[in-house]
């Protein structure tokens, strides 16, 4: 008998992750708990679309300032635009043109948005961009975030220096602590430099040749750091199929390297742990490896040991891994135009959504989960936001200024501010519970 | 409606009878019969499973009469025929797909648009195509080669020499190829073709199979120079529709209907099937050569039959050029470049979880 149902997927705690394709639309994927029944949670739907289908305005790079209270999305188009955008609701905050990076062999390849203090956000009411085009030229401007899109004004304190003098930069990435980025590419070696002197402070050197003399010319797909405090550990993927661990107090060939298949490694994503990192290839493998140090045998060296590979039916080339900062979950997404949501734990598929566009990013909204608690819950935000509500309220009687804030949550807690106080430990008890429930 | 109510109702008595009959049956079989699978010796279980056979048999034949005769009934008093029963199959019953493209999908049409072939396809650029082997080549595979040129409007063949398929790439971008097309054999047999769309459209990997050449088909004819039609069927997923438009791309886009020659890429259960025909407008009086081409081209004639308005105008079928086989083995983002390169899709045996899923 034909099977006319699909093989149920387990599903996912509620998230909300946004997709960025090449026809420049940005889909904004749901799972929201439904309403009434506690516990259940629908499945992932496309719940918004942001843009027009234009091949020019095709994504390139984007990265998300990802916090509570107005949170920011900076993207980076074909045609040169840079446009900061508004996670909640596709606002567009800025845009500016670049004038590098608008031509077609010297694209946008990687973007960071810095994130902002919650204090100094208030005063300044700018944000700073890090861009790096395949040429190597790597540009730190801030951007006045002006409430009308149109007059956007690139200060004057933009800073510009090369990266490299030959090779394509196809890779980038900036540390936790937002102090160092790391490049490397197509004849570029992975290198670190230090973001407020501008200054390279190491590169990589490239692996002996084999048993054979051949020389394997350098070809950085994707590298990232290992830790998020630790600036010296950099995981990289190459063309050749290689994951490589580098460790700059230690030296500068790779500490540890090693084969996955036969495809090149298009991925790269550390885990929150520190030790664990995923990686995707361009034939739509995903697996996981342990990187960890440990004493074996006599010598200092390092063991890796693969955890294991995400099976599910992956057949295209897997553009973009993204951990979820609080749940097991790794959202990828890539060439076969599915976003798919995957258990780490178990690491077993728990959703995919077809989104008909080869995709490029996905970026992952952390608070989401916080907001879709509220109307099953709604008196459960935690302390700490509680305090932040207060100190707005202090600012707009101070300047005559509101910020933008999450949309439900924030109108609802001022509302309910003295109700708050007066419930306090319930609620955080409920809060809580909660969690322990998503966790397990 | 009455009519049909009848003739439902004859099947319903004719079906309660045989329930009936069946019970009975039943009934006296239950206290001696055990389940066949579990009597132990040989002959006797052979013996229980002919007559369940036998059994079985019987009904089927039972309920064919029972569905003639019901729609002899029905022809004679003049009324509505039952409905035709469909018989399941595997198309039909397949497995449900959420990249079947949707026509009032914009995002497909936007997709389209600016995809590597709407250049192609809207008749800005006129296709060109580079033809050529793999390093060691002979016997079928030039024979297959110089068919293929003969259906492939402006298709030049290139000796392969020792030439990297990458510096092949790089010089047919350079000389405005639109697309190469490279035969690889394996013993002496044709066995994969490689489509590369140029500058910098994906590459298909096909497995090509049960290929028969021009003079191994009985009474074929000879294709004229004319630029062909173009027939693509059953290409519905996103994937599918990436590969049909890739295909459609080897073809110039203005036919030459005088022409009268058609080149059918016929998707059925992920299997691509090439045929290449001259068809004819024929008046139906010439008895003779109906009678003739009826032998020849018995199937494909009842397939045009069917197709045309019963008038006297029937059309002719007259298979040229080869026959062959594709299927898709993997798709790949970019020219060729199997080992740095990204793939779209790539057939992997753990999404071959049922017999009825099908990818184009």
């Amino acid at each position: 008998m034909p099977r006319t149902i699909a093989v149920d997927c387990p599903g996912c705690p509620p998230i909300r992750a946004l997709t960025f394709d090449t026809l420049g639309l940005i889909k904004v994927i749901e799972a929201r708990p439904v309403d009434g029944n506690q516990g259940t949670v629908s499945s992932p739907k496309v719940v918004e679309r942001w843009g027009d289908p234009n091949p020019s305005n095709c994504i390139l790079a984007a990265s998300i300032d990802d916090r509570r209270i107005d949170p920011l999305l900076a993207v980076a188009r074909r045609s040169g635009l840079i446009e900061v955008i508004n996670p909640l609701n596709g606002d567009i905050r800025v845009s500016a043109k670049s004038d590098v990076g608008s031509d077609d062999d010297d694209s946008i390849v990687g973007l960071h948005l810095f994130r902002r203090e919650i204090s100094e956000s208030s005063s300044s009411r700018s944000c700073t961009l890090l861009t790096t085009t395949a040429k190597g030229t790597t540009t730190l401007r801030p951007l006045e975030l002006a409430d009308s899109s149109a007059d956007s004004s690139i200060s004057d304190s933009v800073k510009t220096w090369r990266v490299c003098s030959s090779g394509d930069v196809s890779c980038s990435a900036v540390d936790g602590n937002e102090c160092y980025a790391l490049y490397g590419g197509k004849g570029v070696e992975v290198n670190v430099w230090d973001l407020e002197k501008c200054d390279k402070i190491w590169t990589a050197k490239s692996p002996p040749k084999n048993s054979l003399g051949i020389f394997t010319p350098t070809w950085f797909t994707s590298a990232t750091f290992l830790c998020k405090e630790d600036h010296r550990k950099i995981v990289a993927g190459t063309k050749n199929h290689q994951v490589r661990l580098y460790d700059i107090a230690s030296q500068r060939r790779p500490v540890i390297s090693f084969d996955f298949r036969e495809a090149s490694i298009k991925a790269v994503t550390a885990d929150l742990d520190g030790n664990t990192v995923y990686f995707g290839t361009g034939s739509g493998d995903l697996a996981s490896a342990d990187i960890r140090t440990g004493l074996i045998g006599s010598n200092w060296s390092y063991e890796r040991k693969l955890l294991g590979c995400f099976i599910g039916k992956c057949s295209g080339s897997i553009r973009s891994i993204v951990r979820h900062p609080e749940l097991p979950i790794i959202a990828s997404c890539g060439l076969d135009s599915y976003l798919r949501l995957w258990d780490i734990k178990t690491r077993q598929l728990l959703s995919a959504v077809f989104l008909k566009q080869h995709l490029n990013v996905v970026l992952v909204d952390s608070n989401f989960e916080d907001e879709g608690r509220t109307p099953a819950a709604p008196e459960a935000p935690s302390n700490e936001e509680h305090e932040v509500i207060q100190n707005l309220d202090g600012e707009v009687e101070d300047g005559n200024v509101l910020l933008p804030v999450k949309r439900k949550k924030a109108s609802k807690d001022i509302n309910n501010q003295n109700k708050n106080k007066l419930k306090l430990k319930p609620k955080k008890k409920n809060s809580k519970r909660v969690q322990a429930e998503c966790d397990g | 409606m009455g009519a049909k109510r009848k003739s439902r109702e004859a099947i319903a008595e004719a079906a309660e009878e045989d329930h009936k009959e069946r019970r009975e049956e039943e009934k006296t079989s239950r206290k001696s019969q055990v389940l066949a699978s579990t009597i132990k010796n040989k002959e006797k279980r052979s013996a229980v499973y002919v007559k369940l056979k036998q059994e079985k048999k019987r009904e089927k034949r039972k309920k064919a009469k029972a569905r003639e005769a019901a729609e002899k009934r029905a022809l004679e008093l003049g009324e509505e025929l039952p409905p035709k029963t469909v018989p399941r199959t595997i198309e039909n019953t397949r497995e449900l797909d959420e990249t079947v493209c949707k026509p009032d999908d914009e995002e497909l049409f936007a997709g389209n648009d600016a995809d590597e072939f709407s250049g192609i396809l809207k008749q800005e650029v006129i296709p060109k195509i580079l033809i050529t082997t793999c390093r060691f080549n002979s016997s079928r595979g030039p024979a297959f080669i110089s068919e293929l040129l003969s259906v492939i409007p402006n298709a030049q063949y290139f000796r392969r020499g020792t030439y990297d398929l990458k510096k092949i790439v790089e010089y047919a971008k350079n000389k405005d190829f639109t697309s190469i097309m490279v035969v690889h054999t394996n013993r002496r047999e044709p066995d994969a073709l490689l489509v590369i769309g140029l500058p910098d459209g994906p590459t298909a990997h096909f497995k090509l199979s049960r290929l028969v050449l021009r003079k191994d088909i009985k009474n074929h004819g000879n294709p004229t120079s004319h630029k062909p039609e173009l027939v693509l069927n059953n290409f519905t997923t996103r994937l599918g529709h990436r590969v049909g438009r890739l295909i459609q791309s080897l073809f110039p886009q203005d036919p030459n209907f005088r022409g009268r020659r058609v080149v059918t890429f016929h998707n059925q259960r992920d299997f691509i099937f090439f045929r290449h025909h001259r068809y004819i407008f024929d008046t139906k009086e010439t008895k003779q050569t109906e009678i003739k081409a009826k032998k020849t081209t018995e199937k494909d004639k009842e397939k045009e039959d069917a197709s045309t308005p019963q008038g006297k105008t029937i059309a002719r079928l007259q298979e040229c050029g080869p026959r062959f086989t594709l299927k898709l083995v993997s798709l790949q983002h970019g020219t060729f470049d199997t080992k740095g390169g990204e793939f779209e899709w790539v057939h992997k045996p753990e999404m071959d979880t049922s017999r009825r899923r099908f990818f184009l």
